[in-house]
């Protein structure tokens, strides 16, 4: 018997990245990029095994249905539709016990670096034409930077934040989507939930095991730079520096194919023919089907209203 | 380089849907012949090296850091239909379990990095090193070349892809839905910043894991057919997909 301590799942995301102290080369980078990459993988899989509404949908069902919510969200075009479903996914991570501002900040950390370059400059009239709401800077006429003409009083127009606002909320949605799927799913069932969606059972197998593979493979990489901090004591020249990198990938390289090797002479000899059976242990319930029948239809009507059929 | 979901608009991610199924279960059939029960173990392992590859940080001048795409280097090695297979299941997991790419914009994903990246890059290595010895440094130069030219290509597709998004997809009133910026801006921003810096660092990191790979053990390269691989092909069985 498993004592009950042993069965408590650990709630609440923990800080088990190591403080790096001083200025960070190349090589700090590299292993903190690992230890944050592993505490993350730990959070999901913390938040994934919690007691909450998502959690304890059938995948497929989940998937299914936020698939089908993804699809819908890339063809709104209206902003108060845009903010429903990004409210929407909120009250999800709600009911599926992740924590709301983690979640909001685990989805707007990636939106800023590459939405923002693309949405900051479109509320401007510089791209743009659209009607003044603050005015900011007074050029004359026949002012340009560079090349490029550019118009004679520079604004912030209300056409620009409109469709800045809307491309940085359906980015934002469309992730909270993805994330809301990944954060409430262990990722072994994740992966076999995908052959619902026709993915071929061999690739359903390459996805787990290549899941496994990564954590081996990182460590690895961890250890290398480890032990490259662990014995410099004064940094060489940039170039033998690139060149140790290079060579450590390669080695990682040489290493993840002999790696292929034996295991695959360690699954031959344990009677692998190739043919890959993967367990199905899933069971759809009426509330699974509920669910997708209703995540389906408020899809299909997100179109139909973004498309301009019904209004 | 990984485009998030919402840059592209149905058009253009669908027809890449449609564009990319067929490349994956004509990679799919070929690697299975090619590899036999070999496949699902290395291409697992290959996935998640490409997977780790970016972590990889590399000093570049000004003191900052980079990281390599890795695609050319998997693509030299692999050969390019194991490649395809390798660098989309690192991209779906990517896409998957760590928000890095949209789900609507995978198959776009894979065609930039999967497809494009690999096949140029094996083209290009396989081009100029013709028939020079294995350990020649004309092979050194040649991957270098393919590290540039493969990533600049990559970088160049994107471009386009997002500059047609406004002539796609926009509402009567000529505002555009997805990405806003036509393709006077599109394409030369995303390739003049590969041209002068990603493509460059690609390069050279691709050309020292090469030069590593031609010291340590040439037998892991994809159609140097060495007494090595024979054996390794001896052990596998065929399978049916």
């Amino acid at each position: 018997m498993i004592p009950d301590w042993m069965k408590e799942v650990d709630i609440g995301p923990c800080r088990c990245s190591a403080i790096y102290h001083g200025k960070k080369g190349f090589v700090g980078k590299t292993i903190d990029g690992i230890l944050s990459f592993l505490e993350e993988a730990f959070i999901s899989d913390s938040f994934s095994r919690r007691n909450g509404f998502l959690q304890s949908l059938d995948p497929r069902a989940k998937l299914v249905s936020i698939l089908a919510l993804i699809f819908a969200t890339s063809l709104i075009g209206d902003l108060r539709l845009l903010i429903f479903v990004y409210m929407l996914t909120l009250l999800f991570s709600y009911l599926s016990k992740i924590d709301v501002l983690f979640f909001i900040k685990r989805v707007w950390l990636f939106i800023p670096i590459f939405a923002g370059i693309i949405a900051i400059p479109m509320i401007f009239n510089i791209f743009f034409p659209g009607d003044p709401l603050i005015s900011l800077v007074y050029l004359g006429p026949g002012a340009h930077l560079g090349p490029f003409s550019l118009p004679d009083s520079i604004y912030i127009t209300r056409q620009g934040v409109n469709n800045a606002v809307i491309f940085t909320m359906r980015v934002a949605t469309c992730v909270s989507a993805v994330v809301l799927l990944y954060l409430t799913t262990p990722q072994n069932v994740l992966f076999k939930s995908l052959r619902t969606v026709g993915v071929p059972k061999i690739y359903v197998f390459t996805l787990e095991m290549t899941y496994r593979y990564i954590f081996l493979l990182m460590n690895l990489v961890r250890e290398i730079y480890v032990a490259k901090k662990a014995r410099t004591i004064r940094s060489r020249s940039m170039f033998e520096e690139q060149k140790w990198v290079g060579g450590r990938i390669g080695y990682t390289l040489i290493r993840s194919l002999d790696m292929s090797e034996k295991v695959h002479a360690a699954m031959m000899s344990r009677g692998y023919n190739g043919d890959v059976k993967i367990m199905q242990e899933f069971k759809m319930r009426n509330r699974d089907y509920i669910s997708v029948v209703i995540a389906i239809s408020m899809s299909v009507v997100l179109v139909l209203i973004s498309q301009n059929i019904i209004r | 380089m990984h485009i998030p979901d919402g840059y592209l608009g149905p058009y253009t991610y669908i027809a890449f849907w449609i564009i990319m199924i067929p490349i994956w279960y004509y990679a799919g059939k070929k690697v299975s012949t090619e590899l036999r029960s070999r496949q699902v173990p290395l291409l697992a392992l290959s996935a998640a090296f490409s997977f780790v590859i970016m972590m990889f940080n590399v000093p570049i001048p000004g003191g900052s850091t980079g990281h390599a795409v890795g695609a050319a280097i998997i693509g030299i090695v692999l050969g390019p239909w194991a490649a395809v297979i390798t660098i989309s299941v690192a991209l779906v997991l990517q896409a998957l379990m760590f928000g890095d790419g949209g789900i609507t914009a995978v198959a776009a994903n894979c065609f930039n990095m999967g497809v494009v990246m690999p096949f140029v890059a094996y083209y290009a290595y396989k081009l100029i090193s013709g028939n020079s010895e294995i350990t020649s440094p004309i092979r050194i130069i040649a991957s270098a070349i393919a590290g540039y030219l493969s990533l600049t290509m990559a970088a160049t597709f994107t471009g386009i892809e997002f500059g047609i998004q406004p002539l796609l997809h926009h509402t009567a009133a000529g505002v555009p839905l997805y990405m806003p910026y036509p393709l006077s801006i599109t394409v030369p921003a995303m390739v003049l910043e590969h041209v002068l810096g990603f493509s460059i660092l690609e390069a050279l990191i691709t050309a020292l894991i090469f030069a590593y790979i031609q010291k340590t053990d040439t037998t892991i390269l994809y159609g140097e057919t060495s007494e090595e691989q024979k054996n390794k092909m001896r052990r596998a069985v065929p399978i049916e997909v």
